[in-house]
């Protein structure tokens, strides 16, 4: 066995150990870091087949960027209300066994019969080599021969951008009432989002201290300026 | 591969290595020096000759210091998380040529860089975009809310201005064509009429000012350094963690600051290239010129505001490095 085999399947193993690790991890953020070291070692399979530049994406983009906001948004969540997430209805569960072993079925059945090679693609190393590298190879098809793909791609991207940006607007940048459906309130200050309400009700946003007449004193009552509170 | 490779590439990565821990351990007390006067102080004077070894004692102190382990860490993140900042900002390094190729050192031929990626900028990236994790990961596993809070600032930091990092490379990488560094730096050789170096930072000042703001903000340094603001937060994502386990962040932020630097002279300012003599004495030099710049901006900017941060970052830097990468577009095309 030569040092790429060797290697391989250290970087295999790992992630696939890892792998199996994101599913069984109780702590989701075990689950998430697990997952940061199976991208790391499909990386490193990347760079065993010669393809860096699809090794340095994947490691920036998923494991420096996807994985990070994952990790920011289950930090921020309490773990005690992350166990809902594990209510998933039966059908669900039966349905993923299902498929699962199918898949697993699927595995045995092709590599049972060892066809486990298919037939030689258009871009061997050495003609990857030819065109000046991965990287150069990489651009020049992605802008020629899938440039449909591509485009579409960054649309769809881009209306995910937009809508984004639509539900973390603050209110005040919308007008009317159509857009005032529109917004999601992520945190702003609740004071406005309760004074619209109110307004939308036709009752009184804040409550009026109840002065009561001049000279009577009722200890009964709230101070002034409390208001009635919520 | 020779066993006679691996022993190359294994002398390479201890020297490396040796040079950023040096460099670490001296810019520790340089910082302090130089803060100190600027201050109209003397700085550490007390160990050693002009307190040169105030490092050492500072080092041996860090060692011998109680590992205290707060209650109800997550006890593997909590130690992997260190370890994984020191390591992501060595590993950087590898990629950054220190001289030309095939010199003859001792009577044997190598090349004075350890490895010559094709996508060597990516790797940079790449490398930085993995350092975030010790940050993150020390804030959640400390079990600590300034911990915490400290992690999740400096996730979003990152995060933000690593876009405008990555970005600000771009206008370079258009000019050399090549993602390698050595063809960058080899891309700055010769001069204009005879006396100009071939700078990069001469036809793309833009990105480098925008690099060398960045780069300040990718390593927390002031006056991006709320990530540790300790008015706020206590020491920010390092809150929880004493001896040893400090040091390593400590020194993280450090030598992270050494290739930023280093980085910004390879991509910039011609390397390891420079007129009478070349070489790694250059690239020291330049080196050293950037680290005195992070040190002075310590020590004469306040901190800012983390709402200004995130305004600086994404409404600042963000649409200006998109402009210089349309205007060097441009200039290629007119100017051939």
């Amino acid at each position: 066995m030569d040092w790429a085999t060797i290697i391989f399947y250290l970087l295999a193993a790992v992630a696939v150990l890892t792998a199996a690790g994101v599913v069984f991890a109780r702590n989701p953020v075990h689950s998430a870091f697990a997952l940061v070291i199976s991208f790391l070692n499909v990386a490193g399979i990347y760079v065993l087949l010669g393809a860096e530049f699809l090794a340095a994406v994947q490691v920036i983009v998923y494991t420096g960027a996807i994985l990070v906001l994952f990790l920011f948004v289950i930090m921020l969540v309490r773990p005690e209300d992350l166990r809902e997430l594990n209510t998933a209805p039966r059908v669900q569960t039966a349905l993923a066994w299902l498929l699962g072993l199918a898949l697993f079925a699927e595995l045995g059945l092709v590599i049972a019969t060892g066809v486990l090679t298919g037939a030689r693609g258009p871009y061997p190393p050495e003609e990857v080599a030819a065109a000046g590298g991965n990287t150069q190879l990489i651009g020049r098809i992605l802008y020629s021969e899938f440039l449909l793909p591509f485009e579409v791609a960054s649309l769809v991207l881009l209306v995910a951008v937009v809508a984004a940006v639509i539900l973390g607007l603050p209110d005040r940048f919308l007008t009317g009432e159509r857009a005032r459906g529109l917004s999601l309130s992520l945190g702003h200050p609740t004071g406005a989002d309760r004074v619209l309400e109110a307004e939308r009700r036709g009752v009184p946003a804040v409550d009026a201290p109840d002065l009561g007449e001049p000279g009577t004193i009722d200890t009964g009552r709230a101070p002034v300026g409390a208001g009635r509170g919520r | 591969m020779t066993a006679g490779d691996i022993v190359e590439y294994v002398v390479k990565s201890a020297i490396i290595i040796v040079f950023l821990l040096t460099a670490f351990a001296y810019m520790t007390l340089y910082e302090r020096k130089l803060v100190g006067r600027v201050q109209v102080r003397h700085g550490p004077n007390r160990v050693g000759p002009g307190g040169l070894l105030q490092p050492v004692a500072d080092g041996v102190k860090l060692l011998f210091k109680q590992a205290i382990t707060p209650r109800g860490v997550d006890f593997p993140l909590y130690i992997l998380a260190p370890a994984i900042s020191v390591v992501a900002a060595l590993v950087t390094f590898a990629v950054i040529p220190v001289g030309p190729g095939g010199v003859n050192l001792f009577g044997y031929r190598t090349d004075l860089w350890l490895a010559d990626l094709d996508v060597g900028v990516l790797f940079v990236l790449a490398m930085s975009s993995l350092g975030v994790y010790g940050i993150v990961l020390a804030g959640y596993a400390s079990n600590s809310k300034y911990s915490l809070l400290g992690g999740l600032r400096a996730s979003a930091q990152l995060i933000s201005y690593e876009l405008s990092l990555g970005l600000s490379l771009v206008g370079v990488l258009m000019l050399t064509g090549s993602l390698s560094l050595n063809d960058i730096v080899n891309g700055q050789g010769g001069t204009w009429l005879g006396f100009i170096p071939r700078w990069y930072i001469l036809v793309q000042p833009l990105a480098f000012i925008i690099y060398a703001i960045s780069g300040v903000a990718e390593t927390n340094r002031a006056p991006f350094d709320l990530v540790e603001a300790e008015q706020e937060l206590v020491g920010g994502y390092h809150t929880e963690y004493t001896g040893l386990r400090f040091a390593l962040f400590f020194m993280a932020e450090y030598i992270n600051m050494v290739t930023i630097s280093a980085l910004a002279a390879t991509l910039f300012l011609g390397g390891w290239r420079g007129p009478f003599f070349g070489g790694p004495w250059w690239l020291l030099l330049k080196i050293a010129l950037l680290l005195t710049g992070y040190v002075l901006l310590r020590a004469t900017l306040p901190r800012l505001r983390y709402d200004q941060l995130m305004h600086f970052g994404w409404r600042v830097l963000l649409p200006l490095s998109l402009l210089n990468i349309v205007i060097t577009a441009i200039g290629i095309v007119l100017l051939g």
